[in-house]
């Protein structure tokens, strides 16, 4: 076992946080029975370092098999790091038939084709989501494991996840990707976030919409107080409206969290009875930058509190329905797209 | 099911009103900068605090003539958390040898009755050093700035090892009212605007060692969102002779989970928006005219102008985004001169233009202060 | 702004004072009451006309609806032609009711609804879906009616293609044919889904090996009893618009297993039942455990 074997896993440990650790060693199962019982979790962090190490040794575990034991603790705790989605476009024919095997062995063909040092492991967790964790090397080094990519995509969707890909790596996984699930091109979707789970869940839609319908079912205030009957509230309709219009634009329940949105503006400056600025006739260059816990909830409290002015602007609702938090704007209209 | 849209608010319109009265801007200055309590009823003779509704614009040479680089190096890029001190009492600039041994006393004492709270570490071996600020003053009624910096290195350090700087701090009277500096009896100096960078135990360790000594008492200074906003225009005024490189303001709304805003403008669209605001301001007081036409000479800014370039910048806001920033609270405001913080943390990041911020940094001190 | 002003606060504590002004500035007098009472007689014989006016109104659109029935539309509108206006704000009012009740009706069965948005601008179709019987997810899609159509907002998943969809059957032109092209899709993937989650949930001697989003593919290991030997069932969904298999493929370590005639009708089966409908009789049978 050599010494960066010996790092890797150093650093794999320090990372994952104790009351994890013992879960993702057992999925991992590369621990007989005995070490398994002798690793006193209540210990502090670098004695279990101390005792994996000596594990390492005496099982002989190498860089593959700890390679394995991130994957599973990357697909366990996704959200961390900061993750950026891509959508591939122009679907060519049998794009729609692609299956797992053949993704699999087109993406490792492609992509060693490109860049001949590369470590690739490709993993399907249950969510039907396959899981690319790639490590770089270049024609003089061997793959650096310290500094993986993760790339996420489901299969005959039309959007990829990656995680801390570089400039120079970015082309050439752009390229296999593209190659290997048929399709043409691939562009930025300028969303990012650090839950992947929130972004895939704004992409794929998969969190509760609002649209209007004949046959509503009457949507929950979220602050229910006991209603009395002698208590009318005066402005309940209106709030109601607005309510309803705040969830239409950002979603009911449980929304994925996203923590930013950047608008880059370059617009006329609209302001009020200001003639000379109005004169001037120059765009007013700003950027405006949203942050939050939770942006869509906070997005929704201010239309239903009536912060923000009923119907949503579409510069806002444009977040969960074009799925990006970063739009530049223009007097022309949108931004590249 | 058709929807009845809710009729679109302009909340901002009603602002624009044709330009009121002298007096009734002087109202609104003066309820927002006092804030909950009005101390003005205190007055027992002693203040005559107008509140200030116009401020000469500020000029950049005149600091960095007078004081030294080394002492303004002390001073800048570092963040410095601001409070109010009630003027000290036989404070003698003289004696500041003595109050550094006295206070380096009081320290060790302190730590070794353990009463300090939240030490780390091992330092226990201290120096304090207290120095005057040549030349940071603005008027003649001012008193002479105090710069104090604390030293320390750990227990076991050799003796070759130098001291570092845990702990620095400075009092200031920037252009003090002068009615409230000569009302002052004999033996009080007013250095109002007391600024601390370091260990939270020892700024609380140098303030009770000055409440002792001086019979004095400390406050936590906040910026409220009108001096904010006068920063803002401050150093937006600058732009022309000094680049500010961004104008960066900060407010929190309050939904939950706290939405922030971070609403950044390019520097010269800032400037070209503050200047047309300017110009408009000054036409209406022209056409106008009459005795309320106060000598514009370009280097004062009034308040009207500055509450109109704020409107202006949330105008702008609301119209893209519709959402009325004046809902929220405006945290922080930031350009290469400096950021402010609604919590009373200051920086100031380039020497230029320092007397006019403390100027106004000074006077909020000299109105939080309960006498 | 304004209407919401009457609603308020404000306007009610006005009303009441204005109630309480008036009381005390009449006081009770005998011809007032006299006058009172005949102005309310006439306020209530206009009333009673204005309901025996509608009541006849509904009578005649029953009739009309009734015969519209019957005959057909257009029929019925020949025949029932006198010219008048009456006659054809009738007509009209009878062939409104029949609408909304056919609009319902596709509701009750599973098709989808439309609403008006915006005031006009836009429509905001809801499309159901189900699966023997049972009801499965809504999906709704906002197309604007500016002079192209165009689709808005939606919840429909990225994999069923709206948009070359929209394309290939003619949006602009014949909106029906689109919208059963996409209801088509949906409910095939809702059935499709429905079937790997029965498969799931019945049969827990069945291995699900992969799905995918769009539930196209199928793997499963199912395994002979008594030999215990394991077999590999590919199903593959390549008609998106069918809950049913186009191809279905096994494999296993038993080179004559596939070949053998019993497995052979098992295939048959499978494109032709349901999944796991297919796996109950593939059990009862004895094939797999």
């Amino acid at each position: 076992m050599d010494d960066s074997t010996k790092r890797l896993l150093q650093q794999l440990v320090r990372r994952i946080p104790t009351q994890m650790l013992k879960t993702t060693l057992e999925k991992w199962g590369r621990l007989t029975t005995e070490q398994q019982k002798s690793l006193d979790f209540t210990q502090p962090k670098w004695v279990l370092t101390e005792n994996l190490l000596a594990f390492c040794e005496e099982n002989g575990w190498t860089t593959k098999h700890i390679t394995e034991l991130e994957m599973i603790y990357v697909t366990d705790s996704p959200n961390q790091g900061m993750w950026y989605a891509f959508q591939l476009l122009d679907p060519e024919d049998d794009a729609p038939s692609v299956e797992l095997t053949q993704f699999k062995e087109q993406f490792k063909i492609h992509l060693t084709e490109l860049i001949r040092h590369v470590s690739i492991k490709i993993k399907k967790h249950t969510d039907e989501a396959v899981w690319i964790r790639i490590a770089w090397g270049d024609s003089f080094s061997r793959p650096n494991h310290l500094k993986p990519t993760y790339v996420v995509h489901h299969l005959q969707t039309p959007y990829v996840f990656m995680s801390s890909v570089t400039r120079k790596q970015k082309p050439l996984l752009s390229q296999a990707l593209v190659l290997a699930t048929r399709y043409t091109a691939i562009k930025d979707a300028h969303l990012s976030g650090r839950k992947l789970t929130a972004i895939r869940d704004v992409v794929m839609k998969q969190y509760q919409q609002v649209f209007p319908t004949k046959y509503p079912s009457p949507l929950l205030e979220q602050n229910q107080t006991a209603s009395n009957p002698l208590i009318k509230r005066e402005q309940a309709e209106s709030s109601e409206n607005r309510h309803q219009m705040a969830c239409e634009a950002f979603g009911y329940g449980m929304v994925p969290q996203l923590q930013t949105a950047v608008y880059k503006l370059e617009t006329k400056f609209r302001g009020i009875t200001n003639k000379t600025m109005t004169e001037r006739g120059e765009p007013i260059r700003c950027v405006v930058k949203f942050t939050s816990t939770n942006l869509l909830e906070s997005f929704r409290n201010c239309a239903s509190s009536g912060i923000a002015s009923t119907p949503v602007t579409p510069l806002l609702s444009s977040i969960t329905q074009k799925g990006r938090n970063f739009f530049v704007i223009t007097d022309n209209g949108r931004g590249p797209s | 099911m058709e929807r009845r849209n809710s009729m679109a608010r302009t909340p901002l319109s009603s602002v624009v009103a044709p330009r009121r009265s002298r007096s009734k801007s002087y109202r609104r200055s003066y309820h927002s900068c006092l804030g909950a309590a009005s101390y003005l009823s205190l007055t027992s003779g002693l203040t005559a605090r107008r509140l200030t509704t116009s401020r000469r614009a500020p000029k950049s040479h005149s600091i960095t003539e007078k004081v030294s680089p080394e002492q303004l190096a002390l001073l800048v890029k570092k963040e410095w958390q601001l409070s109010y001190v009630t003027p000290l009492h036989q404070f003698r600039h003289k004696q500041l040898k003595s109050y550094s041994r006295q206070l380096q006393a009081f320290i060790v004492a302190e730590r070794q009755q353990g009463l300090a709270v939240g030490m780390e570490g091992a330092d226990s071996s201290f120096r304090v050093s207290f120095s005057v600020l040549q030349g940071m003053v603005e008027t003649d009624d001012d008193a002479e700035s105090v710069f104090v910096q604390i030293h320390s290195k750990p227990v076991f350090a050799g003796q070759e090892k130098p001291m570092r700087s845990v702990w620095s701090g400075w009092l200031a009277c920037i252009s003090g009212s002068p009615d409230y500096l000569r009302s002052l009896p004999e033996d009080f100096v007013c250095l109002p605007l007391f600024c601390s960078s370091g260990a939270e135990w020892l700024t609380s360790l140098v303030k009770s060692w000055f409440q002792r000594m001086f019979d004095c008492c400390f406050g936590p200074l906040e910026i409220n969102t009108t001096n904010l906003e006068w920063l803002v225009a401050l150093w937006t005024n600058c732009h022309s002779e000094f680049n500010i490189q961004h104008l960066k303001l900060m407010w929190t709304l309050p939904v939950v989970p706290p939405l922030e805003v971070t609403y950044t403008l390019h520097p010269q669209d800032a400037w070209e928006l503050w200047r047309s605001i300017r110009e408009d301001v000054q036409d209406e007081e022209k056409t106008e005219g009459g005795r309320d036409t106060m000598a514009k000479d370009g280097g004062s800014i009034c308040i009207e102008e500055v509450m109109r370039f704020m409107q202006a910048l949330k105008c702008h806001f609301y119209r893209h985004f519709r959402v009325d920033l004046s809902t929220g609270r405006l945290d922080q405001v930031s350009t290469a001169l400096g950021s402010a913080k609604h919590n009373g943390k200051i920086k100031i990041s380039n020497s230029s233009y320092m007397i006019t911020t403390l100027m106004l940094l000074t006077e909020c001190a000299l109105l939080k202060m309960p006498i | 702004m304004e209407g919401e002003a009457t609603k308020g606060v404000l306007s009610v504590l006005s009303r009441l004072e204005m109630q309480a002004r008036s009381r005390k500035a009449k006081p009770p007098q005998q011809q007032n009451s006299v006058k009172e009472l005949k102005s309310t007689i006439d306020a209530l014989i206009t009333q009673r006309d204005q309901l025996k006016a509608q009541i006849e109104t509904q009578m005649c659109v029953q009739k009309l609806r009734a015969a519209m029935d019957k005959q057909g539309a257009h029929e019925a509108d020949e025949e029932m032609d006198d010219g008048s206006e009456n006659s054809k704000l009738l007509r009209l009012m009878a062939r409104h009711a029949q609408l909304k009740d056919l609009l319902h009706a596709h509701h009750l069965i599973g098709g989808y609804d439309i609403v008006k948005t915006c005031q006009g601008k836009g429509v905001c179709v809801s499309l159901a879906t189900g699966y023997e019987g049972v009801y499965l997810d809504t999906y709704n899609l906002e197309i604007d009616l500016k002079e192209t159509l165009r689709i808005g907002r939606h919840n429909i998943p990225p994999f069923i293609p709206v948009n070359s969809l929209a394309e290939q059957s003619n949006m602009q032109t014949d909106i029906r044919a689109f919208l059963g092209a996409l209801s088509q899709h949906l409910n095939a993937f809702a059935g499709r889904k429905q079937q790997v989650k029965l498969v799931k949930e019945l049969h827990k001697s069945v291995e699900v090996l992969e799905t995918n989003a769009l539930c196209s593919i199928l793997v499963l290991l199912l395994t002979v009893p008594r030999e215990k030997i394991a077999v590999l069932c590919t199903l593959d969904y390549a008609d998106h618009t069918r809950c049913l298999p186009t191809r279905v493929c096994i494999e296993c370590e038993d080179k004559e297993l596939p070949g053998s005639p019993h497995w052979k009708n098992n295939i048959t089966l499978l494109k032709e039942t349901p999944v796991h409908k297919a796996l109950i009789t593939m059990k009862k049978m004895g094939y797999i455990v």
